[in-house]
């Protein structure tokens, strides 16, 4: 097994994990970063729930095992695909790269949902309008969260379900994370600023993980966080920028208007843009989602439905930091079956 | 039997199946999926801001098949209130549409005559009296002729002038009041006339006309409006219902 060759497509946590702990394994690896750092969408991120640990110490680390097991690391290299050589495959990159290897994992991620899509709550539009990804670049840049005005926000819309379980915009399935994020950002918001009110417009709290209901339960006892039942169905901007939303309070089961100095909408995850390319000139699928297609949804979380080639993380579905590093690790459980098994 | 027993055997009588009925109809097909019960339908709804109306409830009652809920909504004023915006369609993220449930509700309430239960259900019966005839007899579903200012204090005082002095006054906006040849509030032809009148007896339309007139005739008899012979006196009925 030590001659094998695993090429890993993508440096984010999933692909760095998956890569670390292959090479310690014996197997030869090579990660193929399309940025010029690993990390991916973790890097502009600012705290993590349900910890409010920080990513930054996480990717650090992960990278170091990932240098110090001798996983050989490409960067500014996409690849656009994966095609079947005999026994090996071929990768090719965009400046002709290409790369041989026994088998493949692809950790490609997930593309985040693009707010402008759903014009009705005026991502782009309106200032005072952003998304939970922008929250949290703001917040490790500045440190602070301010109106387009300058000002401190005194009332704060938090948005649930931007991009998901909604058949309007193509995406019916839930990104599960999207309601411990905006549980973990309303809890900052109010520790940074104790006199702003925030409120999360939900349509069901989806806090499936450990430890998720005791920080819901946490920001409603210490934060005073108001949870109101019902989905938003428009915002609209005031003379003074200000933001005027419209929902129905589904449990008093009255419309409801409110103004706020600022809206954040909770943004989903979608199938990464590489994935259409990926899944070309091989015998890789697509789930209803458009997700990669585990070949067992149980059982073989992690291998496609193409022989040979593997899956890791976001690139499966929507998961949480640690549910990214456990299914890289299962990935590469699978990935050496796969090479004991195999007949010489 | 007196009138309030048989209108009352009547009613339940037509009020089984209701389910099915509902259901039978395409545009429920088309309009309730499946509701997840998120109100973004009456975040949007116009008519949600002003009437104790919520179209997200009525969608709830009716996926839930609840044989009681469904016939009180038919009762009810509610299922009267939706002005077929259908802004809640732009916005539903099952692809459902509330509006074409409160079209189906509606069908049902005329059909089974649950309509005369409530207020604004038994205007029906001056929607059919007016806007039904006028399709009928000159092609338009308001036709100025018909808007006689007496009856439509709602006008205001200058449609009283534009009424004594109609052909002068659509003459000089450019219309073609009951004219010949092309041009707006021109007269239809009695051959195309003719064809709507088809359409609506094929459709059903005219049968449902009848239908709300006769439900109607029992409520004037109920509320005792009848001439000398004990029929149902529907001019004293109309008086009513303009003054309830």
């Amino acid at each position: 097994m030590n001659n094998k060759h695993v090429a890993v497509i993508g440096g984010g946590i999933a692909g760095m994990e998956a890569a670390s702990v292959l090479a310690r394994q014996g197997l030869k690896v090579t990660l193929i970063e399309k940025q010029a750092n690993t990390g991916g969408k973790l890097n502009d991120w600012d705290h993590l729930f349900p910890d409010f640990s920080s990513p930054e110490v996480l990717v650090n680390s992960l990278a170091t095992k990932t240098k110090d097991s001798g996983v050989n690391t490409v960067y500014n290299t996409e690849i656009s695909r994966i095609e079947r050589a005999g026994k090996r495959f071929e990768l090719r990159a965009n400046q002709d790269a290409r790369f041989y290897a026994d088998a493949v994992l692809v950790a490609s991620g997930f593309n985040v949902f693009d707010a402008t899509i759903k014009e009705e709550y005026g991502y782009g539009l309106f200032g005072n309008v952003i998304t939970s990804v922008d929250f949290e670049k703001r917040m490790k840049k500045h440190g602070q969260l301010h109106t387009i005005q300058g000002t401190d926000p005194k009332r704060v819309a938090i948005i649930h379900c931007v991009g998901s379980r909604d058949a309007k915009v193509g995406n019916t399935y839930c990104s599960k994370v999207c309601c411990i994020t905006g549980i973990k950002q309303a809890i900052e918001i109010s520790e940074m600023l104790p006199d702003c009110e925030v409120f999360c417009f939900y349509m069901d709290l989806r806090l499936y993980g450990s430890k998720f209901d005791s920080l819901y339960l946490q920001a409603q006892k210490r934060h005073k966080i108001q949870f109101i039942r019902g989905r938003l169905s428009e915002a609209a901007e005031r003379a003074d920028k200000s933001i005027q939303i419209k929902a129905e309070d589904t449990l008093q089961g009255r419309p409801l208007r409110m103004t706020v100095d600022m809206v954040i909408l909770l943004v989903g995850m979608e199938p990464g843009a590489s994935t259409s390319q990926l899944i070309q000139k091989n015998q890789m699928t697509v789930d209803e989602n458009g997700f990669l297609k585990s070949a067992n949804v149980h059982c073989a979380r992690n291998q496609s439905t193409q022989e040979g080639i593997f899956m890791a993380g976001t690139a499966i579905c929507p998961m949480a930091v640690n549910e990214t590093i456990e299914n890289a690790r299962s990935a590469t459980t699978e990935i050496i079956h796969f090479f004991e098994n195999r007949r010489p | 039997m007196g009138i309030c027993q048989a209108l009352h055997k009547q009613g339940s009588f037509m009020y089984s199946d209701l389910n099915q009925r509902l259901k039978a109809d395409v545009r429920l097909e088309e309009g309730l999926q499946a509701c997840m019960n998120c109100g973004i339908c009456t975040a949007i709804c116009p008519a949600a801001e002003f009437y104790e109306y919520d179209p997200r409830s009525i969608a709830i009652t009716v996926q839930s098949g609840n044989h009681e809920k469904i016939a009180a909504l038919l009762e009810s004023d509610t299922i009267w209130y939706c002005g077929q915006c259908m802004s809640c369609k732009t916005r539903c993220p099952r692809n459902n549409c509330p509006g074409l449930i409160i079209n189906v509700l509606r069908k049902l309430s005329q059909e089974t005559g649950a309509f005369i239960k409530s207020r604004m259900g038994r205007q029906q019966y001056l929607i059919v009296k007016s806007i039904g005839a006028n399709i009928l007899q000159f092609g338009y579903c308001v036709h100025p002729t018909s808007l006689v200012p007496a009856t439509h204090p709602e006008q205001g005082p200058v449609w009283r002038w534009v009424y004594e002095n109609m052909h002068e006054v659509y003459a000089a906006v450019g219309a073609n009041l009951d004219g010949d040849g092309p041009g707006a509030m021109r007269k239809i032809s009695p051959t195309d006339l003719k064809e709507l009148h088809q359409i609506f007896k094929v459709s059903g339309g005219l049968k449902l006309y009848q239908t709300i007139g006769h439900f109607s005739q029992l409520k004037a008899i109920e509320l005792g409006l009848t001439d000398e012979n004990g029929d149902a006196d529907m001019e004293k009925y109309t008086q009513y219902l303009l003054n309830e």
